[in-house]
């Protein structure tokens, strides 16, 4: 197995997932690229996370938990590419809590995601037009056959599906009147027992049941109606096609651009909507056509790491938090102050992903909280690079010790700048021994300098 | 003291719900003192202090790292004079306050050799109160005496007699005999006080004498078994020989501070005119069942953040007032 060969891997499970370990890529890579990329397909195939040890230490769905539970997921899941797909969909039709303050429904909304995201635009359309999370986060349960309000309509259509440029004001408005009627039940209030579930419901009393004409087509449209019509849009296709991209492959200027700016590769965007087409508007072969195209294996590091995926991939790296903790909160605080909290987007269009993750104040806390994970050496990801090292004949050259650090924190490829810079540190601290436990001191300190050095680089902060 | 013969059981009506969100928030455990005073430890750390008729008497402890103060606390029972004895799965300690919530001793050190704790969860008295612990991690039973000192520790982890998986919930009852919640084997199984296998109750499942991760196990003095069928959603009972009897799944009412918190809050007050308000009578997760000594009880509904009480009411019977066990079922009509 060439390490060009697992720098792939690394590669595809920092998309498909957050961060692997060297021995979880290895036995990833022993089983071929596209096997593993069929498994991430199908994470059926894997155990789910024990839910029963989640509810017996946490109580997280209350409240301030949904986040920490999330990242926990995140972290321990053996069903990565699930848990991806269910952070995707969260930044398309990115809903918050801080509208409601009820985040048993976001939490809800997440489990859809998780439970559907693989699945076709029209059952995922349906499923969110139905969400009691989204109704409310967008004024649904106050859209009435006598007084309609189009803000689901509209964002449907704007953000959630076929993108500026590709309906009218008039298919707007027949959009939001089709969701007339779809809204939920009240549920019992926070005070004074706590939250509830929240179930959907259908008032057909309030639902506008006039003769509409939306895209051309003209019906007693209801909402699904709408989603059948808007699923078979190929702007649809290539809509939800250059999101998926934007995701797990490359970043993309900003989604309100989209209508001006066209995708950095086209054939990419058209390559993935024949897939969609292909197969009806399922998600799962877009992914397949996705993970095992050229375009794909050769965006290495072309990617901002969100900071769900920056915080997640470090906690992997340094191997700690594979048990439930009364502190996993602070993981949801760091994304938070990186600029992302968790199920409370700034806005309905999400967050802006890319260059717009970095500025002074993010990237402070980027590095400092990978440099402050990697500083103990008693963590097992710490100690097991310090191992992977000690195992090279006890005796590690400047450069062998630079080159295998970058390696195993995730095959990471640097700029000749950076290598130097690493190179300069490397020198300095002469030649890594492990023979004595002196030397194995001395040396872990060296290591852990080393990667402290490393995820401040500029490189480690690309996915 | 001696168990009856037979038992006539009369009724074990709902009584009262005692607490609400804020005040007792994720209710963990319960104990109930000389007076009446009704403690319910709280998840984030706090010991809620309630009347019975549910006044609220200030929270003590709180969340923490200090002497007195709680991370993840899981159970508590109250001893003889009237010090609260704490578990505590993350700081790895027992902790005893008194009611006032003011620190008296701690003991326990993480680890897996004897008498060190890995995540305790339940904690029991026998007679002397001497002190049995719930090593959930480490998935065995530890003896301790009153001062904390290690005397004999049984299980390994497992699913076979007298092994365990993450056991929690712990009592021991009047004749020295120990019950343990062995949560993630579904089950419940007793021992004699030297922690010998006697008898495994239920299996995995939500039928009758089916269990959902069951977290707590209670025994009340006619010898009936209580369990807190958490994942269920429910509390179940059976007779001493381990006969399904019933299962409470939540009666409960609002709380006197419930109703003084919604008269000033007319927003709630037309919120809950437009719902369906039948689940709110259903418990949520309880994790643990106590009764005091009127044969009041306590079952913390830890996902509805609140206390609801029963009571029990039944009449002991001599022998000759009952007829002598069948051997089989009848369809005799008498």
């Amino acid at each position: 197995m060439s390490e060009n060969d697992l720098s792939l891997f690394a590669h595809l499970l920092r998309r498909a997932g957050f961060g692997a370990r060297r021995d979880e890529l290895e036995a990833y890579a022993a089983k071929g690229y596209e096997a593993v990329v069929e498994e991430l397909l199908h994470p059926e195939l894997r155990p789910p996370i024990e839910e029963d040890i989640l509810h017996r230490y946490n109580g997280w769905d209350q409240g301030s938990g949904m986040a920490p539970a999330w990242l926990y997921r995140m972290i321990n899941t053996e069903r990565p590419l699930e848990e991806k797909v269910a952070l995707f969909w969260h930044h398309v039709f990115a809903t918050g809590t801080a509208k409601a303050e009820h985040p048993h429904t976001n939490m809800a909304q997440i489990e859809m995601f998780r439970h559907d995201g693989f699945s076709d635009m029209k059952t995922i359309l349906v499923g969110l037009s139905r969400d009691p999370a989204m109704i409310h986060w967008l004024d649904n349960n106050e859209n009435h056959k006598d007084e309609p309000n189009e803000n689901y309509g509209r964002e449907l259509l704007e953000l959630f599906s076929m993108g500026v440029g590709h309906y009218t004001e008039t298919d707007i408005k027949m959009a939001g009147r089709a969701f007339t009627g779809w809204t939920f039940e009240q549920p019992i209030p926070l005070y004074t027992t706590g939250l509830y579930p929240v179930n959907f419901e259908y008032n057909e009393d309030d639902h506008d049941d006039s003769v509409k004409t939306f895209l051309g087509q003209e019906g007693r449209f209801n909402g699904e109606d709408i989603i059948d019509i808007i699923v078979n849009q190929p702007a649809t296709a290539a809509f939800i096609s250059r999101h998926m991209y934007n995701f797990f492959v490359a970043d993309e200027p900003q989604v309100p651009s989209w209508d001006t700016e066209p995708p950095q590769d086209p054939n990419a965007i058209e390559m993935l909507s024949k897939a969609y087409f292909d197969s009806d508007g399922e998600i799962r072969p877009m992914l397949r056509v996705l993970f095992n195209s050229d375009f794909f294996k050769e965006a290495r590091f072309k990617k901002v790491k969100n900071p769900a995926e920056l915080v997640t991939g470090v906690i992997k790296l340094v191997g700690t938090d594979r048990w439930p903790t009364p502190g996993f909160a602070r993981y949801a605080s760091a994304t938070t102050v990186m600029g992302q909290m968790l199920m409370n987007p700034p806005t309905v269009e999400g967050w802006h992903t890319g260059s717009e993750w970095i500025n002074g104040g993010t990237l402070n806390e980027r590095v400092n909280f990978a440099v402050n994970q990697v500083a103990d050496a008693t963590k097992p990801g710490v100690g097991e690079i310090v191992d992977h090292l000690a195992s090279q004949d006890g005796h590690v050259s400047p450069g062998q010790f630079v080159d295998t650090c970058l390696d195993l924190v995730g095959s990471l490829v640097v700029s000749a700048a950076t290598r130097d810079g690493l190179m300069e540190y490397a020198n300095a601290a002469g030649e890594v021994s492990f023979g004595t436990e002196a030397e194995r001191e001395e040396s872990t300190a060296h290591v852990v300098r080393m990667l402290q050095l490393i995820v401040a680089t500029r490189e480690y902060q690309f996915a | 003291m001696s168990r009856p013969y037979g038992l006539f059981r009369v009724g074990f009506p709902y009584v009262k719900t005692i607490g609400m969100r804020r005040v007792t928030n994720q209710s963990m455990d319960v104990a109930i003192g000389k007076d009446g005073t009704v403690y319910i430890l709280g998840r984030a750390g706090a010991i809620s202090r309630l009347s019975w008729e549910d006044d609220n008497l200030e929270n003590v402890c709180g969340p923490g790292k200090d002497d007195g103060k709680f991370v993840w606390p899981v159970a508590m029972v109250i001893d003889r004079e009237e010090n609260l004895w704490v578990t505590d799965e993350s700081l790895n300690r027992i902790t005893v306050v008194n009611t006032d919530g003011e620190f008296v001793r701690k003991w326990g050190e993480p680890g897996e050799e004897n008498g060190q704790l890995n995540g305790p969860s339940g904690i029991a008295f026998d007679s002397e109160e001497n002190v049995y612990i719930a090593d959930a991690l480490n998935h065995r039973i530890q003896k301790f005496t009153n001062d904390g000192e290690f005397m004999f520790s049984w299980g390994s982890p497992g699913n076979s007699e007298g092994e365990f998986n993450m056991p929690w919930g712990i009592t021991v009852d009047e004749l020295g005999d120990v019950y343990v919640a062995d949560w993630r084997n579904d089950r419940i199984q007793k021992f004699n006080a030297r922690g010998e296998f006697i008898s495994t109750l239920g299996r995995s499942g939500s039928s009758k004498g089916e269990f959902s991760r069951p977290a707590g196990v209670e025994v009340d003095s006619d010898g009936d078994v209580y369990v807190a069928d958490t994942g269920n959603n429910r509390v179940q009972q059976f007779s001493a020989e381990g006969r399904y009897v019933d299962q409470f799944i939540g009666d409960a009412t609002m709380s006197k501070q419930s109703v003084a918190y919604l008269m000033s809050n007319a927003r709630v007050l037309r919120l809950r005119e437009m719902t369906d308000l039948e689940p709110l009578k259903r418990l949520r997760n309880p994790r643990s069942i106590r009764f005091d000594d009127q044969g009041r009880m306590y079952i913390p509904d830890f996902g509805s953040f609140r206390v609801q009480v029963y009571k029990k009411e039944v009449i002991p019977l001599e022998r000759g007032e009952i007829d002598v066990p069948l051997r089989a079922p009848t369809l005799l009509t008498v």
